[in-house]
């Protein structure tokens, strides 16, 4: 049945930049703030902003990311007509299957998906940023400016600005020109990855790029710029809120921490936009008789005897007695045992620290400090010492040092 | 297992549990931080493997309604069977005052019992706190070729002028039962909990209908010590029964204890309930949490010791709580004080306020009450 607006939320990519804690997982896939993952973020506001029909492009590593999403129920995405749909490359008569080349081509290959709702406009999402948005309200500015292509900035430092794409407008908001990274930028204004597409306009240029062999197949790199050189209208659309990539470990480590400060980034508690996450069964956390807990959040399923201090503990964690964890994110089913000491670290799912060991270490101002990360199922061993910002993939026999 | 069918009952209740169950059924009292008691029994049927629930209301289910909802979060939500609410007046012939027994209740719901597919059914309670291997019970149900297996608890958790408790003969075949006694010291205590076949269940309904008996004890154990063979089931893991305001603290309490937590929430029959995407829980900066059992979505800054809290609990800074049950959403504002209280859902204890009950006579604080 035909849909005014269809997400396409991009969720195939590895996330390289993780390491090990993508090593199973798709980035989209990787648990955030206690009780999600980072995916749970661009499904609510698909779901908060009225869109009941979301694509989700899979590629990387996409069995825990498909049962995670299921059939969408606890976004309310299970729906009789629309809903969620993992989309996944696929193979049609008289080709051979491809992989998705780029996130231009990946929405090249779902047209068919996209026929069947015959959207109006599409929203094109990544499933790598912290936020809460309404859609809604930037494909209402889309309709009101009558854009071919909106896409969503924020203002960041002119240093930040290098690392990001960069939009040139008009005070009324329309781009002129579009420089990805660029070494000297002339304004401020980032692209989040997040845009609103006439579907029509899109649809061509998706056909267009797909027959230039040289194309990157890319949003970036060359639908925006296609249709910029074209005389497509395209327009900013400014959002100020909180946003976070957590593409690499420290921002990763930076945003979770942040959700330690809900004044100051996002409130998961407000009712007005909640964010929902599929959440394992599990009975409320337990507090020990000697348990220290300050400026942290705990999640269901915990067992907490030790001290834990400026932490973020996923679900089914456990902190023995006389276990110090401080300023780390612990990834569910994470144990920490007796008089073991984690700081400054990640450590994902199932990883086991010890007795004694110890993990990570604050900062001291040396270069080559940073995050400390445990991958996922990994044991340290007793009195084991994991350096800071080591990354952790196989088990740390006792004593050793790595 | 689809051949048993669950049957629970929570259509009014006996318990002298005062402000806690007025504006509710005791079968949707909160218990141990995120749970409604009918989520033990409930998630003991689904873990069972059952797939059809019916649940027999009559008044103050609102809050029961609210909770089950289409019963999605038990998988109850099927296209075949799943979970269905039967409320009174669901048959034109019915329509008096509230059930007077479980069989009066059976009784009012025949047109569904009659359309029961499987050939066992499972009936009890849905106000008890346990994890019952109900898969367990059904096997020694049709090994031991009872005509009725009647789960039994050899802890006495209830109080006798409540409960109904049973004596066993060698044969391991119920001899007697007794209902409410003044005292019961060797029986074993009945949880009132039984598997049958779907025909007895039938036959039985009608007889006691056309008899005017009300009772399943009085009217068809008691009678049938000898024609029916009644067996129990020995449960030996632990039971939570809710009859007075000080039982459902004590009860609350005794989840501070890892060895009845390990055994109600068995990870290998994990007990379900309605999910409400909560936030993690929040300690702030100066919060002290100890011996406590806290669901998600609290934001705790104040002190918490011995107490267990749900859902969205607010203790702010310099408030103290302990000894106490807080139900979702209490606030306790600054520097408030609260010791053997048990504050009901949406509470909100203003700033300085000192509450203080006792461990025989905690202070029960009506729904959405401001102190």
């Amino acid at each position: 049945m035909k849909k005014e607006v269809v997400a396409m939320l991009l969720a195939g990519g590895q996330g390289s930049r993780l390491y090990a804690l993508t090593s199973h997982v798709a980035k989209p896939a990787v648990p955030f703030g206690g009780k999600y993952r980072i995916i749970d973020f661009p499904l609510s506001n698909c779901v908060n902003s009225g869109i009941d029909t979301v694509g989700v492009l899979t590629q990387y590593r996409p069995l825990e990311l498909n049962s995670y999403i299921g059939n969408g129920q606890p976004w309310d995405l299970d729906r009789s007509d629309g809903g969620v749909h993992i989309l996944p490359p696929y193979q049609r008569e008289g080709e051979q299957g491809t992989w998705y080349k780029g996130t231009a081509n990946a929405i090249y290959q779902n047209i068919g998906f996209l026929d069947l709702y015959d959207p109006d406009y599409v929203v094109i999402l990544s499933g790598d940023h912290i936020y809460k948005m309404d859609y809604s309200d930037m494909v209402d500015q889309h309709k009101r400016t009558q854009a071919d292509c909106t896409i969503s900035v924020l203002e960041v430092t002119l240093e930040e600005a290098k690392r990001f794409g960069i939009m040139n407008a008009h005070p009324d908001g329309q781009v002129y020109e579009f420089e990805e990274k660029p070494q000297h930028p002339k304004s401020t204004l980032a692209s989040m990855g997040i845009y609103v597409f006439t579907w029509s306009k899109l649809r061509k240029y998706l056909i267009d790029d797909e027959a230039n062999p040289d194309s990157s197949n890319d949003f970036g790199k060359n639908i925006i710029p296609n249709m910029l050189g074209a005389g497509e209208k395209l327009m900013t659309y400014r959002f100020d809120g909180y946003w976070k990539d957590v593409g690499t470990i420290d921002s990763l480590w930076d945003a979770n921490m942040d959700m330690l400060a809900p004044r100051s980034s996002i409130d998961l508690r407000d009712n007005e936009w909640p964010i929902y996450a599929r959440t394992p069964i599990r009975p409320p956390h337990v507090t020990g008789p000697d348990a220290k807990l300050s400026h942290s959040l705990v999640t269901g399923g915990c067992r907490v005897d030790g001290s834990v201090e400026n932490s973020v503990l996923f679900h089914s964690v456990t902190v023995e007695e006389g276990a110090e964890v401080e300023y780390s994110i612990l990834m569910p089913g994470a144990t920490v045992k007796a008089g073991a000491k984690v700081s400054y670290a990640i450590v994902a799912e199932e990883a086991t620290v010890q007795a004694q060991a110890t993990v990570g270490s604050a900062p001291d101002g040396s270069e080559g400090w940073g995050i400390a990360v445990v991958a996922g199922g990994v044991t340290i061993g007793e009195k084991a010492v994991v350096a800071p910002s080591a990354m952790v993939r196989e088990d740390v026999k006792g004593g050793e040092q790595v | 297992m689809n051949d048993l069918h669950g049957i629970l009952f929570a259509y009014h209740s006996d318990a002298n549990l005062g402000e806690l169950t007025r504006p509710r059924n005791t079968c949707s009292l909160a218990f141990g931080g995120r749970y409604r008691l009918i989520d033990f029994m409930l998630s003991s049927y689904v873990n069972a493997g059952i797939t059809d629930v019916g649940i027999i209301v009559h008044e103050g289910y609102q809050s029961l309604l609210d909770h089950l909802g289409s019963g999605k979060d038990w998988d109850l939500s099927r296209k075949h069977g799943g979970l269905r609410i039967l409320p009174p007046f669901g048959y034109a012939e019915q329509g008096h005052g509230t059930y007077r027994g479980n069989m009066e209740a059976l009784a009012g719901v025949s047109g569904y019992l009659n359309n029961i597919r499987q050939d066992y059914v499972i009936m009890g309670w849905g106000d008890i706190a346990l994890n019952l291997p109900v898969a367990k019970v059904l096997e020694e149900h049709l090994a031991s070729k009872a005509d009725i297996t009647v789960v039994c608890s050899p802890a006495l958790k209830g109080a006798p002028r409540f409960s109904e408790y049973v004596e066993v003969s060698g044969e391991g075949r119920i001899t007697d039962l007794s209902i409410h006694p003044s005292a019961a010291d060797k029986a074993l205590e009945s949880l009132e909990v039984y598997i049958l076949s779907k025909q007895l269940l039938l036959d039985m309904v009608e007889y006691c209908a056309a008899h005017d008996v009300h009772s399943f004890s009085r009217g068809v154990l008691q009678p049938r010590l000898k024609s029916l063979k009644l067996v129990p089931y020995i449960h030996q893991g632990y039971v939570g029964r809710f009859q007075s305001v000080g039982d459902y603290f004590q009860r609350s309490m005794d989840l501070l204890d890892p060895a009845v937590r390990d055994d109600l929430f068995s990870p290998v029959r994990p007990i379900r309930t309605k999910d409400q995407s909560n936030p993690s829980t929040y300690y702030g900066p100066d919060a002290v949490s100890s011996r406590s059992l806290v669901a998600d979505g609290c934001f705790i800054e104040g002190q918490v010791e011995n107490s267990i809290l749900s859902r969205g609990v607010i203790i702010e800074q310099g408030a103290k709580v302990s000894n106490s049950v807080l139900m979702q959403g209490t606030v306790v504002k600054a520097g408030a004080s609260l010791s053997y209280v048990i504050a009901d859902k949406n509470v909100k204890v203003n700033e300085g306020r000192t509450l203080m009950g006792h461990s025989t006579y905690p202070l029960a604080i009506a729904k959405n009450s401001i102190v």
